[in-house]
């Protein structure tokens, strides 16, 4: 008993870490995910010291994965942690996290110095009702990357794609085009491009009622096309990012939509291919009319119950300043939010892709804009998986599935 | 054991096969961590490029380091504490008559199917309050409490196998209950009391769900939570070389925590075998 | 025949109320010891896991979105009509469970029985088998269950090659749910053999000798004198690993994240309160999933009878 008694001791003991620092500058905790690269790391320490002493940015790491991000910045702030200053927030959780209450929309003054000068379609991620609740910190977007050994005139459209593709495969030759279609956010974000591209969007600006209509159909069409051609991809039903830049790094594609990363990453894997890779911009959906790919990135906001609210504004305006955005652009891989950095020199050489990049972005779509967003997504996703069942026919599953999670109604997937 | 040469042949090659079905995929884990990142699509068994850096990669940053000592320390003292606890409860269930033995064994059932997703809610506030989050103790306590029917369970099925007669010789001897506990009983029960803590340790070792939930710095994180925190050479890219060699790292002290035990399961079963 | 019995009856004075017999200085010293052995393990368990459990339970019966925190209210049983009458959500998610929990534990048994067996005549490096053979349940199951996932990935694995070209099973329903038994049979059958071995342990050599000698063979000797002193040992090991089984969520977690109708309760009920937040909802699913455990571990121990912990004992 003794010894039980004793174990428990050294285990409490251990337990007890160390106290509280003494009194300085506040510490502002930055919850953001791993950044590979050390760019975040960089750019808090530049940003503590230029406080003069006014705060330091300490980094709370977050799982890799953005939904591990989201459970534990959730699971804290439903408890009315007051220890979350900085948030990183994926693009689409501004209005759940606005509407929950968690997060503290920017006073006015500092919200124009945010807006000068940023991304519009960035902005919209991070407005909801009528505020700016979070700052845009970077985005991502993709492009059609393609083998130009096999295809001397990249495609505009998504049938001219396919027909390309299937063309190939009956040469014997490479000719898979990857897309993600696993049953997950990424295959969200390929449905919710396809409909912006044909002219439409998911859900009503106000986030309340669903909105599908004849641009759903010709979205459903594209893919039911494209997943009973040739040009398909066996396992694009389990397919993310990666498997997608894995699969066209291996040589087995001639087509890729996929963000920037798989540039670097090729030409450190496979020089014999990456001689050949080239890009343009995502393919459209009707003839002539431009493509609204789905935005990605990340915002900053403020927590709700954080004790130092005034310095986090401040942090959160330095984190994002040109040098900063530079900096993340061009170690960490993470596109700039601010548009005079797209013709910072150091940026377009290290991004010999910026101008593609660039303009993808100045007409890029967003995902619905919905305190239920998880939920509409996960009905997306689950009802139309896998991509080779999608027809026109899903449309009327799909709206009712959609407006109930909307609505809080019934079971998710 | 006097087994024909047929015999000792037929089961000499099970002996192979099982070590080889258990073996592959750890194998596959293996060549995974050492394959240089751009040959991991190639599907081949083996490596055809050999690298490192996987391994390197992974004791670059505290957060696997500090994890691996987290996992270890945590698992040992939650097993300690939770085989102690659970075969006090074990023998007084299995040896001696009580009331309320029916519920204690009926609420123990109770806590194990609990699903826990929904119990690291409440917990995690709790343990805020009581300034436990992010800690050792958070973790051992969840620990200990959800291990604690297995052990009995098992315990107690091994406790009762025990012949009465060596308990009623000891007290015949003079010896109180405890007495005969701990000469008698406690040696009989080594294999049992050595499966349940192999059993407990490896199902804190392997729990994601509490240590995910209740920690957030390199503090109190374990493996299986820190492997979450793994980061690929960009935010897409899954870091299929890292987990591989993190996997490789952590089995090897699973691998010695089991040699050590399981000479005592040999041991108890030989005692066994001398029985009066 | 308790200890105390002797005694007891011995002393059979009535004391006026039917039924009640006078209790002995031996049998109360046996209760205290009893209640002090296991008041530790009654004490934690009922500190730590008790509040959690009764706090899901009372949510349960509320409407509790954490997107919403306003619209906190009381809903009854709305919760459980809304899981128990959702047929492509919730009846599937139920069937792939029971599928996936029938199947893998029944292998586990006859395969674990093989194992423990195996290493119980273990003739080269005991030490060596036996640690070879709870490796797989010693790896984190997440890894483990990544190596599965790329071994079945085209064109990436050595698996999926033993398919044709284009075989992509983890995309197939059916395909993926085999792939998920695989991955957990491997991962704990080890459970199971150790679990048996011991139990094995306890099987005492003369009575096999005996029934040798008497002519059993070897099946005989299996069913008449193995299994009914492991009773016990395989009680516990069933027991546990099907509760274990039912509530499965690692491996099919990284194999195909529930995709594909692949998912299983426990996936479902992740779904609800971590990515829905609706703590409700996933409450209720909790208590439904617990109410299924329930029900099996008392077919589990009614069937068993009395090799069952707590049961009457022989003395």
């Amino acid at each position: 008993m003794g010894i039980v008694l004793a174990a428990l001791a050294l285990a409490v003991a251990a337990g007890c870490g160390g106290g509280q620092s003494s009194s300085g500058p506040v510490t502002l905790n930055w919850y953001i995910f791993p950044e590979f690269s050390g760019a975040f790391v960089k750019s808090a320490a530049a940003c503590s010291q230029a406080s003069n002493g006014a705060y330091q940015i300490k980094i709370q790491t977050l799982p890799n994965a953005a939904d591990g991000q989201r459970q534990q910045m959730v699971r804290r702030l439903a408890a009315d942690d007051s220890s979350l200053d900085i948030l990183g927030l994926d693009v689409t959780w501004t209005p759940e996290f606005a509407e929950a209450g968690w997060i503290t929309p920017w006073p006015q003054d500092l919200a124009q110095k945010i807006r000068n000068g940023t991304l519009q379609t960035m902005l919209d991620t991070a407005t909801w009702n009528g505020k700016l609740y979070s700052a845009p910190f970077n985005t991502n977007t993709q492009l059609l990357w393609y083998r130009k050994d096999l295809v001397p005139n990249p495609p505009k459209t998504w049938k001219q794609m396919i027909a390309m593709a299937t063309e190939l495969s009956k040469q014997g030759k490479p000719h898979y085009i990857e897309i993600q279609g696993a049953q997950y956010e990424g295959y969200t974000v390929w449905f919710n491009t396809l409909v912006a591209s044909a002219g439409g969007q998911i859900v009503s600006d106000d986030g309340q009622k669903v909105t599908l209509n004849q641009s759903a159909v010709q979205a459903l069409d594209t893919i039911h096309q494209l997943a009973n051609s040739p040009a398909v991809d066996p396992s694009i039903g389990n397919q993310m990012e990666d498997q997608t830049r894995l699969q066209f790094e291996a040589g087995r594609a001639a087509f890729e939509l996929n963000y920037p990363y798989v540039y670097p990453s090729a030409k450190a894997d496979v020089p014999d291919i990456f001689k050949n890779m080239a890009w343009t911009v995502y393919p459209t959906v009707k003839e002539g009319v431009p493509t609204h790919v789905t935005i990605g990135g990340i915002d900053l906001a403020v927590g709700a119950f954080s004790q130092h609210k005034q310095q986090a504004f401040d942090a959160i305006q330095c984190l994002r300043s040109p040098q900063n955005e530079i900096r993340n652009a061009v170690l960490g891989g993470l596109p700039p939010v601010l548009e005079s950095v797209y013709n910072d020199p150091k940026f377009q050489k290290a991004y010999p892709m910026w101008q593609a990049i660039f303009t993808t972005l100045k007409q890029a779509s967003v995902r619905p804009k919905t305190p239920a967003y998880q939920s509409v997504s996960l009905q997306i996703s689950y009802t139309l998986s896998p991509p080779t069942s999608v027809s026109a026919k899903d449309l009327g599953t799909l709206k009712s599935r959609i407006q109930d999670a909307i609505d809080s109604k019934g079971l998710v997937p | 054991m006097n087994a024909t040469p047929k015999q000792r042949v037929s089961w000499g090659a099970a002996n192979v096969v099982v070590v080889l079905i258990a073996a592959i995929p750890v194998l596959w884990l293996v060549s995974l961590s050492f394959k240089d990142p751009s040959t991991i699509t190639d599907g081949s068994f083996y490596p055809h490029k050999w690298t490192w850096d996987n391994y390197s990669g992974i004791f670059d940053q505290p957060l696997f380091t500090h994890a691996l000592v987290n996992s270890i320390a945590i698992a040992l003292i939650s097993t300690f504490l939770g085989v102690a606890l659970g075969a006090m409860a074990a023998y007084a269930i299995a040896r001696l008559d009580f009331p309320g033995k029916r519920l204690l064994v009926a609420s123990a059932l109770l806590i194990a199917m609990f699903p826990p997703i929904s119990l690291v809610n409440p917990m995690f506030n709790l343990w805020r309050t009581l300034g436990i989050f992010d800690t050792w103790v958070g973790l051992i306590i969840p620990y200990m409490t959800f291990s604690l029917p297995l052990s009995i369970y098992t315990l107690s099925a091994f406790f009762r196998e025990i012949p009465w007669e060596l308990e009623r010789a000891a007290a015949l001897d003079g010896a109180t209950p405890i007495q005969a506990l701990r000469r008698v009983i406690i040696p009989l029960a080594a294999p049992g009391v050595f499966t349940t803590a192999i059993l407990v340790f490896l199902y804190c070792w392997n729990d994601f769900v509490f240590a995910i939930s209740l920690t957030s710095t390199n503090n109190a994180r374990t493996v299986p939570a820190a492997l979450a925190f793994f980061t690929g050479a960009s935010q897409f890219e899954q870091p299929t070389g890292s987990i591989a060699a993190a996997a490789v790292v952590i089995t090897i002290p699973v691998v010695i925590v089991v040699l050590l035990f399981q000479r005592r399961i040999v041991a108890g079963l030989t005692a066994g075998a001398v029985k009066g | 025949m308790r200890l105390g019995a002797v005694a007891d009856a011995g002393t059979a004075i009535s004391t006026g109320r039917p039924g009640r017999r006078p209790i002995t200085e031996r049998a109360r010293a046996e209760r205290r010891l009893a209640w002090l052995l296991c008041a530790p393990a009654v004490a934690v368990m009922a500190l730590v896991a008790i509040y959690p459990i009764v706090y899901a339970i009372y949510l349960s019966f509320q409407r509790y979105d954490l997107r919403f925190p306003d619209s906190k209210s009381w809903v009854g049983v709305d919760n459980y009509t809304t899981i128990l009458s959702s047929t492509d959500l919730w009846w599937q998610a139920f069937g792939v469970t029971v599928l996936i929990t029938v199947v893998s534990v029944a292998i586990e048994l006859v395969l674990g029985m093989a194992v423990a067996i195996v290493m119980h005549r273990a003739i080269f490096g005991r030490g060596i088998i036996r640690t070879a053979v709870l490796v797989p349940y010693g790896i984190v199951t997440v890894a483990a269950a990544f190596s599965w996932q790329y071994a079945w990935t085209p064109g990436t694995g050595y698996l999926a090659g033993l398919l044709s070209s284009t075989a992509a099973p983890l995309t197939h329903q059916w395909q993926a749910i085999a792939i998920i038994i695989l991955a957990e049979v491997w991962k704990t059958t080890p459970f199971m053999a150790l679990l048996l071995l011991a139990g094995l342990s306890l099987v005492p050599e003369e009575l096999l000798r005996a029934a040798k000698v008497d002519g059993a063979t070897a099946w005989q000797r299996f069913w008449r004198v193995m299994v009914p002193v492991m009773k016990p040992a395989i009680l516990v090991a069933l027991l546990f690993r099907t509760l274990d089984a039912f509530r499965i969520f690692d491996n099919i977690y990284v194999l195909t994240q529930g995709s594909q109708n692949t998912r299983s309760v426990s996936i479902l009920d992740y779904d609800q309160l971590f990515t829905a937040l609706n703590l409700g909802v996933g409450s209720a699913m909790s208590v439904l999933i617990f109410l299924a455990t329930a029900l099996i571990a008392f077919a589990y121990i009614k069937g068993f009878g009395a090799a069952a912990p707590g049961q009457e004992l022989e003395r």
